[in-house]
């Protein structure tokens, strides 16, 4: 049981929920960006939520099956055809040998997860098969995908009661009536909106710069990848000039450099920062800004109380 | 000690000590993760161990207000034996291979002509305490060391180099620290251990931990060269 890589697309990873128990060495925690998405990719195959699957960043990747598969997609970013036909996220396929999925360029959401049944057979590396490029671990040789590269699947599960009513079209693949009862799905839109809590260092921020966080626009800045989202708009500054001591940072932070550009850190986010950190992005809510690509507007949304003690 | 608890995370705690770097705001740190980790709470995950703040990673087996509660507990509980100085004595100190030959070491020359001290008294002064590793971060297995010998402080290099060897030893500020992998970095290097510190396939992976304590010995490049 293998696929092949035909071509890695913008970029295409292998991932998980992450690598665990290994921050106090300075081994961030990566894995999905979108957590709620690979989930249910991989929930729709009968898999664990933590098993391997295929994290693709927009649209270009085209991956060919050497055997008989069963696999989801879920997330955004992309719209999906198996030899040359439309399908739909989050439905259960199955696919005949030697057919090939594409993601073609669509309007909505940055981030793809193709599950397979069973999962891939990737290799942990410190816990975890998720792909840490840099420092080179995990995933296929600790690197992104790229064209002719063969993964293995895990045995594939037989019994999978929803894939029973499957019934392989004359395109060689067919689709599960399967369906969820209830999505509440990430959904970007114009501009999206993001839930957000004060930080530990909200205090030390200006008046304006406060203000500004939770009633000003801003936009995702192409300077972005899977370590943070460098975000365009007012620049945030301090009350007064001061140095952090480094201490502990984490995916959903929004930390202000020394400039006043807030960062969000996002799944492969240093262990340790030193710029205050003026909020933090709802956990849930995460996977939604993880959705959204270079040039998308977003709003923060207060939640809650301050919560800095 | 000004105390602050705080969430980073919906599933991550920081209690933070200090807001300075001190030997012994990161004793509290060290002291307070081992009696979490040999004590774990319920749904714990890990802890992240910085300068002056520990950092409590768990799961929705707990609520935050609970890990937060006990958080307070174990700090009420130990603060007595960090005061009375019981872990700090009991220490190892880890020996660290150095050869300071300005071909590895190659700021040495930049170094001494800035502070205005010999090569010799530079690795003679970084060679004759013993350092506490108050963190690994930056990347993974990157010791921060301190605190340097007051002579030896210096800036960080206006512009970084972009990139620094494997084993590089390096100081900045009131702190030494070695390169682990090839990156670009700000450091002064002044010299190079042939010892790995940080290996993926190795358990643990990282030759060093928050709290250590560690000497640096001179070595020739000789000796260096004759590690494989």
């Amino acid at each position: 049981m293998s696929i092949t890589v035909i071509k890695p697309g913008f970029m295409s990873c292998v991932q998980d929920l992450g690598r665990w128990g290994f921050q106090q060495y300075g081994v961030p925690i990566g894995g999905a960006m979108d957590v709620i998405s690979a989930s249910i990719a991989n929930r729709i195959c009968g898999n664990e939520d933590r098993d391997a699957l295929l994290e693709c960043t927009l649209h270009g990747t085209e991956i060919l099956f050497n055997k008989t598969t069963l696999f989801a997609i879920a997330g955004g970013g992309a719209s999906a055809t198996v030899n040359g036909q439309p399908i739909s996220f989050y439905k259960l396929i199955k696919v005949v040998a030697g057919s090939t999925l594409k993601l073609h360029p669509d309007p909505f959401g940055c981030r793809s997860y193709v599950a397979f049944a069973g999962g891939l057979k990737i290799d942990a590396e410190l816990g975890s098969a998720s792909t840490y490029t840099q420092s080179s671990i995990g995933g296929y040789h600790g690197k992104n995908l790229d064209a002719g590269i063969v993964l293995e699947l895990k045995h594939q599960i037989h019994h999978l009661e929803k894939s029973k009513d499957i019934v392989i079209n004359e395109h060689g693949f067919g689709i599960s009536n399967w369906k969820s009862k209830s999505f509440k799905l990430p959904h970007v839109q114009e501009i999206t909106s993001i839930n957000c809590l004060a930080g530990p260092e909200w205090d030390a921020f200006d008046e304006k710069s406060q203000h500004q966080l939770f009633n000003k626009t801003f936009t995702i800045s192409a300077q972005s990848n899977r370590m943070g989202f460098r975000l365009e708009g007012p620049l945030l500054s301090l009350k007064e000039k001061t140095e952090m001591v480094s201490t502990a940072v984490t995916c959903g932070i929004i930390q202000v450099t020394n400039q006043g550009n807030p960062i969000v850190l996002m799944a492969d986010a240093q262990t340790i920062g030193g710029y205050p950190r003026i909020g933090r992005i709802c956990s849930d809510d995460i996977s939604l800004l993880a959705q959204c690509r270079p040039g998308q507007k977003i709003v923060f949304k207060e939640v809650g109380g301050h919560d800095t003690n | 000690m000004p105390l602050r608890i705080y969430a980073i995370h919906d599933h991550a705690i920081t209690i933070e000590f200090s807001q300075e770097i001190s030997e012994d705001a990161n004793m509290h740190v060290i002291e307070m993760q081992h009696a979490i980790e040999s004590n774990p709470l319920k749904g714990f995950i890990e802890c992240v161990p910085a300068y002056a703040s520990l950092t409590v990673y768990f799961n929705d087996k707990i609520s935050a207000l609970d890990v937060r509660a006990q958080l307070m507990e174990f700090y009420a509980s130990q603060s007595e034996n960090v005061k009375s100085g019981t872990t700090k004595n009991n220490k190892q100190t880890t020996i660290i291979p150095v050869c300071y030959d300005p071909s590895l070491g190659f700021d040495l020359p930049w170094v001494s002509n800035h502070l205005n001290i010999s090569e010799e008294e530079i690795i003679s002064l970084h060679s004759s305490i013993a350092y506490r590793v108050f963190m690994i971060g930056f990347i993974p297995g990157f010791p921060y060391m301190g605190t340097l010998p007051q002579q030896l402080e210096l800036p960080r290099k206006q512009t970084p180099s972009m990139k620094i060897p494997i084993g590089s030893v390096a100081i900045a500020g009131k702190q030494t620290g070695i390169y682990p992998a090839e990156v670009p970095g700000g450091w002064h290097v002044i010299g190079r251990t042939p010892l790995k510190m940080f290996d993926k396939t190795k358990e643990p992976c990282c030759f060093l931990k928050a709290g250590d304590l560690v000497h640096f010995k001179s070595i020739s490049l000789e000796v260096f060269n004759q590690y494989s």
